[in-house]
């Protein structure tokens, strides 16, 4: 092997040492920021004394934590595009409502589960996956969080995009409902059974 | 070369009108779609078409064919009636007559019992280190755990969270596809290929054969089979969970129950 060829097989493996350390800060960022989410809403939870209250103390830190928008827009599709204005606000609007309720709805109040940080990858840049195992009321489970790199100045940072709880997304399964409602009566009928949900829940 | 200076000031035009939209285009977006956070702060949603690539990211993902849905929906209405006037009943008087802890030590003694149904489709899925984990798991469960009272196995890392296999994720592994969706009465959702598989979880489940044994006895098996009281607690918590804040129940569980079998056979 010539002197040449040595020396380009040592660049491509230095640099991919590089690349390989980059991907590991990024997801360690992240996940640091995943853990200090984590930790506010389980502090919130244990001491939350009945569920109205949790729900109350827990959306300010769901605000911070979750990129509503880019979820209702994932969860509608590709309908998100005949929505004007006025209706993607609404529509982010309630869709807010129902994820935090959805969430906390699988938190009792006082009831504490230990999350272990099982690992991370970057699936593409600006997106982590994080893997976590969570023991709660005797019970394994098995949660991803999806986060993205906000690019503007609102969503600067890392924020959380999807929760898959056992392999269920909850983008995915609102997305099926969306789909359904959208093809019955365009954005109109995605918000009334938004709204409708939002004030009567089931 | 030198450019006439007309002419370069025509290659720049397209440039700063380029530069006006889409400065209008980003002050515009901004303005127009932001949303009120419960702290006062306005969050403007990425609504510009350059980030819409990914809105159909989440296409397939929880589908599956279903051409007897209006079949379907009738069953599963029928089940949700079922689970909300008779099942939930039961669960509630199950859990206040039966302390916690006999009810765990219940639970456990039937779960480490259903031991050959996961052993066998480990084996026959070709998992022979899975296989092994739950023959030891069932060694220690059954010894020092008083015949299976006490999940002893949890104490040892390894052994603590070994995925229980079924007979429907065997066919998975061996490429078997869903087929279509189906609700059955009482045990909800499946699909084709689930619900071959719930046959074989049968055949294969001690407890199953046992409860058949002892139905002179009715409140044994309404206690032990598969899917019978001991069980019910969690099932209706988790479809309550997805349920309640849904806006088609019917849609939510089949989309939920897709993506969990998928999860369930990648493991």
């Amino acid at each position: 092997m010539n002197c040449h060829s040595l020396r380009s097989i040592l660049l491509l493996l230095t640099s991919l040492i590089f690349v390989g350390r980059a991907d590991c800060s990024v997801t360690d960022d992240a996940q640091k920021q995943l853990k200090t989410w984590v930790d506010q809403v389980v502090d919130v939870a244990s001491h939350a004394p009945d569920r109205e209250v949790l729900r109350t103390k827990v959306r300010p830190i769901l605000e911070n934590c979750i990129n509503f928008d880019s979820m209702t827009r994932r969860a509608v599709g590709p309908g998100w595009r005949q929505f004007t204005p006025d209706q993607q606000r609404e529509a982010i609007r309630l869709f807010t409502t129902l994820i935090i309720r959805t969430y906390t709805a699988k938190f009792t109040p006082g009831e504490v589960p230990s999350t272990t940080y099982k690992g991370s990858f970057s699936t593409t840049p600006g997106r982590v996956e994080i893997t976590t195992s969570s023991l709660y009321k005797g019970s394994h489970y098995d949660i991803v969080y999806r986060l993205e790199q906000g690019s503007t100045a609102n969503t600067q940072g890392w924020r959380i995009t999807d929760i898959v709880i056992e392999g269920v997304s909850m983008v995915a399964n609102y997305r099926t409902q969306f789909d359904s409602e959208f093809q019955q009566g365009g954005a109109a009928s995605v918000i009334k059974s938004l709204t409708h949900s939002v004030n009567d829940p089931k | 070369m030198s450019i006439p200076l007309s002419i370069r000031r025509f290659h720049l035009l397209p440039l700063i009108l380029l530069g006006t939209i889409a400065l209008s285009a980003t002050t515009h977006g901004a303005s127009a779609t932001k949303t009120k956070r419960s702290d006062g702060k306005s969050v403007a949603p990425h609504s510009s078409p350059a980030s819409d690539n990914d809105l159909d990211e989440y296409k397939n993902t929880g589908a599956i064919p279903d051409p007897i849905q209006p079949v379907n929906r009738d069953t599963f209405w029928v089940n949700h009636q079922l689970y909300r006037y008779i099942l939930k009943p039961i669960s509630r008087t199950y859990d206040t007559l039966v302390p916690k802890p006999v009810r765990t030590g219940i639970y456990n003694v039937c779960d480490n019992l259903e031991f050959p149904l996961r052993f066998v489709n480990d084996t026959l899925q070709g998992n022979l280190k899975r296989a092994g984990g739950e023959a030891e798991k069932f060694g220690i469960n059954s010894t020092i755990g008083l015949l299976g009272i006490f999940r002893i196995s949890d104490r040892f890392p390894s052994l603590a969270d070994i995925p229980a296999a079924d007979t429907g994720q065997t066919f998975a592994k061996w490429g078997v596809p869903h087929g279509f969706y189906l609700v059955l009465p009482f045990y909800g959702a499946k699909s084709l290929r689930d619900t071959v598989g719930l046959a074989g979880d049968y055949a294969l489940s001690p407890i199953f054969w046992v409860s058949i044994w002892l139905t002179s006895i009715p409140w044994v098996p309404a206690v032990t089979a598969p899917d019978s009281v001991r069980t019910l607690h969690d099932k209706l918590a988790a479809y309550e969970s997805l349920t309640n804040n849904s806006m088609d129940r019917y849609l939510a569980v089949r989309s939920a129950w897709v993506q969990y079998r998928k999860k369930v056979a990648d493991q």
